[in-house]
């Protein structure tokens, strides 16, 4: 991990130091990086400073959201935020900590890197086009499903859920798969040797020194569906204000619903920028959001060694 | 027992598998299929008529590409400086780890939080308008830690003899840089740009209010105020907004011509890239 050039600063620590033109760019470039990435943060909570003061911690709790009326409250949203992620990583979580186990463990090694590029062009398909393969395929798989429970549409909480299921499935992989690859294969010899069969060396020995890499794996893939709007918002049903009267019953789950993403990608946000008001409660939502999928992403990347923290999306 | 725990343990992981393999396999087939049949030559070289209902996708394919082209420009030399930033200039362990937690977090930034903040600065606080300026700047900020990190990784697999070389050879730091390591590690760069833009060229949500609009745009005649047409724009507008079933037929089209486009740059990236992170796995 040390740097390249270490050797060539010892001739001379005041020569090394000096300010090339190289590194005057690299500074100048790397500051406006940061300036950048400050901008955002800074530029959202700025301003969404009139909706704060408007509502107060109403605005987070609140579960009335009429703009016409100046009622603000981002409640139902983060609500639909939470529901579409869970189901998401409900599905993945399993099918993807399966198969990355299959692909590391069972998988015969020139077989790999086919496999592992077949995971990477999954991972590759543009979010818009998942929307559409959920518009015209699953939308109609999920209202014959739930027929019984007689469902407005095929719009609903649960079709997003799965959508994004699917599309987060690649990161859940390809980050399980290094973090069980990550355990020496010496081990895994060690563990057969003394009589452990294949299933047993996995539970015992890869798993637990695997453990926490298969974590990161799922928060950067939460990260993700957090952070995922187009494809939510061609499939949730953007209904505003669907608070539940019973948080543990499944029925929110047939019915449409409205995320943070969904609300922000829509329409909304054009009509939004004439009233100061307006616009600080959709900064506000982005705020919301944008602090959500920090907190997650940040607890996730920490988990790994950072040699391992490839950008997660990938 | 112990035998029937390995065998259902490996059974349930191909499940897994075959399951994952399915799906890719269904959605790549379904766009296939059903896009195949809606391309044809005057599809891909006549502009947009009748919202979508005939016509073809040219300047939807042009505008996606000016984009990236933008993004590549803006993206190529501050994503640059943050791997050299990291590799060369930082000394200490923790700022290079809390730099590499930035870009972590930074690739972990909700598309619509860009395109939101895009809207923000470029457009309005700029004045730069709905423009292929503001949404290939934006772009270009987004695909940056997926470009750092890849040059950083390929960076740290540059074997320690090459630096001690140089500097036994009385090279400077900047030497260095342009002379050993930017060449030896410019696989990496490319790798990492392609990446980029290949998940570039399907977003949506940052563009949606600051580059594009569904029709009425041909080729930019200036910088600011000058929106293009984009594929995936067309594709998200197409597949709720349109009532006409031509229209309809014709989305798949357009969603074959992204894919297309996408697997294309993650394709050539992809050889490259799969040797460069196996080698930083191991290492």
């Amino acid at each position: 991990m040390e740097p390249v050039t270490d050797a060539g600063r010892s001739k001379s620590r005041a020569a090394a130091a000096r300010w090339s033109g190289t590194r005057v760019m690299t500074f100048a470039f790397s500051a406006l990086a940061l300036a950048f990435f400050a901008a955002m943060v800074l530029m959202l909570i700025g301003q969404s400073v009139p909706v704060w003061r408007h509502e107060g911690f109403g605005y987070l709790t609140g579960t009335q959201w009429f703009f016409q009326h100046h009622e603000f409250g981002a409640r139902a949203m983060i609500y639909g935020t939470v529901v579409v992620s869970t189901v998401a990583l409900a599905l993945a979580a399993p099918i993807g900590w399966g198969a990355a186990l299959f692909t590391s463990e069972v998988l015969p090694g020139r077989w790999r890197l086919p496999v592992k590029a077949s995971i990477e062009l999954l991972a590759g398909i543009p979010s818009v086009i998942y929307g559409l393969l959920g518009i015209l395929l699953l939308r109609e798989r999920v209202y014959d499903a739930l027929q019984p429970f007689e469902p407005v549409s095929g719009d609903t909480l649960l079709t997003a859920g799965i959508l994004l299921a699917v599309m987060v499935l690649p990161t859940v992989m390809t980050l399980c798969d290094d973090a069980l690859r990550g355990v020496p294969a010496a081990q895994r010899l060690a563990a057969r040797g003394l009589g452990l069969t294949r299933a047993e060396a996995v539970l015992t020995v890869v798993l637990p020194q695997a453990w926490r890499g298969m974590v990161a794996a799922l928060l950067l893939a939460t990260g993700r569906a957090l952070g995922e709007g187009i494809a939510v918002f061609m499939v949730v049903g953007r209904q505003d204000n669907q608070w539940p009267e019973n948080l543990f019953s499944l029925r929110p789950l047939m019915e449409a619903g409205q995320t943070l993403n969904s609300k922000l990608v829509g329409s909304e946000t054009n009509i939004a920028y004439g009233d100061p008001l307006h616009w600080a409660a959709m900064g506000g939502l982005g705020l919301i959001l944008l602090v959500m999928t920090l907190g997650i992403t940040w607890a996730g990347a920490r988990m790994i060694r950072p040699k391992e923290v490839h950008a997660p999306r990938a | 027992m112990r035998r029937a725990l390995d065998r259902g343990l490996i059974l349930a992981g191909g499940i897994c598998a075959a399951l994952a393999a399915g799906v890719l396999a269904t959605i790549l087939g379904a766009i296939t299929w059903r896009g195949a049949s809606a391309i044809s030559w005057p599809f891909l070289t006549e502009q947009i008529q009748r919202a979508g209902a005939s016509g073809g996708v040219l300047f939807n394919i042009s505008g996606t590409l000016i984009l990236l082209g933008a993004a590549l420009l803006v993206s190529l030399p501050v994503a640059s400086a943050l791997a050299l930033l990291h590799s060369v200039y930082l000394r200490s362990e923790r700022a290079r780890q809390r730099l590499w937690m930035l870009l972590a977090v930074w690739s972990g930034v909700p598309s619509i939080v860009f395109g939101l903040f895009g809207l923000m600065l470029f457009v309005k606080t700029f004045g730069w308008g709905k423009s292929w300026l503001s949404g290939g700047v934006l772009l270009g900020m987004m695909m940056l830690p997926t470009v750092s990190v890849a040059l950083i990784e390929r960076i740290h697999s540059l074997p320690r003899k090459y630096g001690e070389a140089a500097a036994a050879l009385g090279l400077s730091q900047s030497q260095v840089i342009w002379s050993v390591i930017l060449p030896q590690c410019a696989n990496g760069l490319v790798t990492g740009l392609l990446l980029g833009l290949a998940r570039a060229a399907g977003e949506t949500a940052p563009i949606m209010f600051t580059a594009t609009i569904f029709s009425g745009a041909a080729l930019p005649h200036g910088i600011q105020d000058s929106p293009v047409l984009t594929l995936p724009y067309h594709i998200f507008v197409l597949s709720q907004d349109s009532l006409d079933p031509a229209a309809g037929a014709r989305v798949w089209g357009a969603a074959l011509v992204l894919l297309g486009l996408v697997m294309a740059l993650s394709l050539v990236a992809l050889p490259a890239r799969l040797r460069i992170h196996e080698e930083a796995l191991r290492g």
